[in-house]
């Protein structure tokens, strides 16, 4: 099954890498787009989620609720189903979207190396992911050569002597920028959902770009475009929060 | 905090995902390289070059003592005349190396392992051919797109003013020549042909499909490339004239071998073809033994050996009969060497690493390391 989900990539990759004149950089930012406008509804719903999340932890009815039932943690948590029931809030409607990403992830990493075919074995799967009514195996070895890059393997720029990784750079930094943009100003300080997405705002741009350090270049591609995609999403909605970049921007 | 532990959790996952795939000096990366003299048999299997005695399936050294990310082997090794192991990494230096068996030392860990005669550290991409030794020189292609000559005795490039020749593509098979030629093939879906004493390249001509098998000269003085575009290539070197000599179902991934002027190669649909370069014709229609091949027939006094993607070992008669078949276990895509009366098969998936069978298939002995 996993696999049929990993050939499906493989596939459309190539397929978008044969129409526009087999650059495989731009079939995986094509690609990302692609996967973009797929889970669109879905980052629509994280954002109502997070908006409803945010209002929840400022309203003064659950904040009377959590100082009333502070020591009781088993009737908090009954009241706190009863406001989700009420507002229709889905707690996790929020953070489905990032979850999502991670079998994205794994399966656009395994596409990519298995596309690119850098060993016997690779190319051997390449050969069994193929559909054959797209005729693509004259394609085949792709060109993994993009600007300094080969797309299959870590990326770095040497600077006197130094492998200096350009991309895990790009991708932390778009990742931290976007985190920031999405997070809402909280002026309540016990607020939960902030904390978290404080948490996520450092946590995420280590932990995407250790994986652009270790990983194929062309993941950090798909780092980088579905980075910059989300930001502009969220400019183009008017809620990026662009004060949280300033240092000291969150408070309000 | 419930959304904390996921995505926690989530990460973890992922991370440990895209580090399994990520590689690494692991074993299963791709198919092992494969060699054997008299004595002993050389196996590059991932992060170490084991060779083992033939006559018991003991281990007689390996290199390096210890795993690291410099050395990722998979490459065929190559026994020179005077007793050198060369193998290519794909590790992070992308090293060729020249291992001496004579100067073996043992460590504290009682692993035996061979000093290097020399190291050349020079090519930018993993090495999968095997280089092609001819007299002093070391004619090796490496996956960066380029023909490396250096010299047997030191691994320096015979010529100061020719570090590499730039051949383009990825090369992933071993050279050919016919004496004043260097023949190779790429992936970038074309057949080169090199002035074995300049080093200039004499023409560089497309064919349909990627080519990941070498180039076979022929009795007729013609070379033969199978390629992934599901046909049998002839090339005339002289006059560069190139037709198909044969269409077949799947791609050619292995080098054909020549037995007298018959050519036998497989496909990746599990065909099996004798075709006669005499004639241009089959000699028998295909045999379909029992799963894709990749690795090339292995020619032998009284029969040919196939091994299979499904494990197994055939041998057929030069009719295209079948005269036995055995199932080693695991996959098999690596063409199997002889050794003396023995047969070495190295297949992936399974306990042992290596299997020596006998003439009539019966298994001798498996090679699994200790450690």
């Amino acid at each position: 099954m996993w696999d049929l989900f990993v050939s499906l990539f493989v596939n459309v990759l190539i397929w978008i890498y044969d129409v526009i004149g087999q650059n495989f950089a731009i079939a995986i930012i094509l690609f990302t787009i692609l996967i973009r406008i797929v889970t669109w509804p879905l980052n629509a719903q994280q954002m109502k989620g997070a908006a409803a999340m945010q209002e929840l932890q400022n309203d003064k009815e659950w904040q009377a609720i959590q100082k009333k039932y502070a020591k009781d943690r088993e009737k908090l948590a009954q009241e706190q189903m009863r406001i989700y029931r009420e507002r229709k809030i889905s707690p996790f409607s929020s953070c489905l979207p990032t979850l999502i990403q991670f079998p994205i992830i794994i399966a656009l990493y395994q596409s990519i190396t298995r596309a690119l075919g850098s060993t016997p074995l690779d190319l051997l799967k390449l050969s069994r992911s193929l559909y054959d009514f797209l005729n693509v195996s004259d394609l085949i070895p792709l060109n993994s050569k993009f600007l300094w890059m080969d797309l299959g393997r870590p990326e770095s720029i040497a600077i006197f002597g130094f492998a200096f990784p350009t991309l895990a750079l790009i991708v932390a930094i778009t990742t931290y920028v976007q985190a920031k943009l999405t997070m809402p100003a909280s002026p309540n300080p016990n607020d939960q959902s902030a904390a978290m997405s404080k948490m996520m705002s450092i946590y995420m741009p280590l932990l995407l770009g250790y994986f652009a350090l270790n990983f194929a270049s062309g993941l950090s591609i798909y780092f980088i475009t579905s980075n910059i995609l989300g930001i502009i999403q969220y400019a183009m909605q008017g809620k990026a929060n662009w004060r949280s970049l300033l240092p000291g921007g969150q408070k309000k | 905090m419930r959304k904390k532990v996921l995505f926690v959790t989530m990460a973890l996952f992922a991370a440990a995902l895209l580090s399994g795939c990520a590689g690494g000096p692991v074993r299963g990366l791709t198919w092992p390289g494969l060699a054997a003299d008299d004595n002993a048999a050389y196996l590059a299997d991932g992060p170490y070059v084991f060779a083992i005695n033939v006559k018991d399936g003991k281990e007689l050294w390996r290199y390096p003592t210890q795993s690291n990310n410099d050395f990722v082997f998979y490459s065929t090794p190559v026994v020179t005349p005077d007793g050198l192991v060369i193998v290519g990494s794909s590790g992070k230096n992308h090293s060729l190396i020249a291992l001496n068996p004579t100067d073996v030392t043992q460590n504290a860990n009682n692993t035996k392992s061979p000093a290097a005669a020399w190291t050349f550290n020079e090519a930018k991409d993993q090495w999968v051919a095997p280089p092609l030794v001819v007299d002093d020189k070391l004619f090796a292609v490496n996956s960066d797109g380029y023909l490396y000559v250096l010299d047997l005795q030191d691994g320096q490039s015979t010529k100061k003013a020719v570090k590499a020749i730039r051949i383009g593509g990825r090369l992933w098979a071993k050279p050919t020549t016919d004496g004043e030629r260097v023949f190779l093939t790429s992936l970038d879906h074309s057949v080169i042909a090199v002035d074995i004493e300049t080093y200039e390249v004499l023409w560089n001509d497309e064919i349909e499909g990627a080519v990941a098998g070498s180039a076979v000269l022929g009795p007729d003085g013609m070379l033969y490339v199978g390629s992934f575009a599901s046909q049998l290539d002839k090339i005339d070197p002289a006059s560069r004239k190139r037709e198909p000599a044969l269409e077949v179902e799947n791609w050619i991934w292995s080098t054909p071998s020549l037995d007298g002027d018959t050519l036998y190669f497989a496909d990746l649909n599990g065909n099996v073809y004798s075709f006669n370069t005499s004639t241009g014709k089959l000699n028998w229609p295909p045999i379909k033994p029992d799963g894709p091949i990749t690795a090339s027939p292995l020619i032998q006094n009284d029969h040919i050996l196939i091994a299979t993607e499904s494990g197994s070992l055939f041998a057929i008669d030069r009719d295209g009969n079948v005269l036995w078949n055995q199932e080693v276990g695991g996959k098999i895509y690596t063409t199997p060497v002889a050794s003396g009366d023995l047969v070495l098969v190295a297949p992936l998936e399974t306990e042992f690493y290596l299997a020596a069978l006998d003439q009539n298939g019966r298994q001798v002995w498996t090679f699994t390391p200790e450690n």
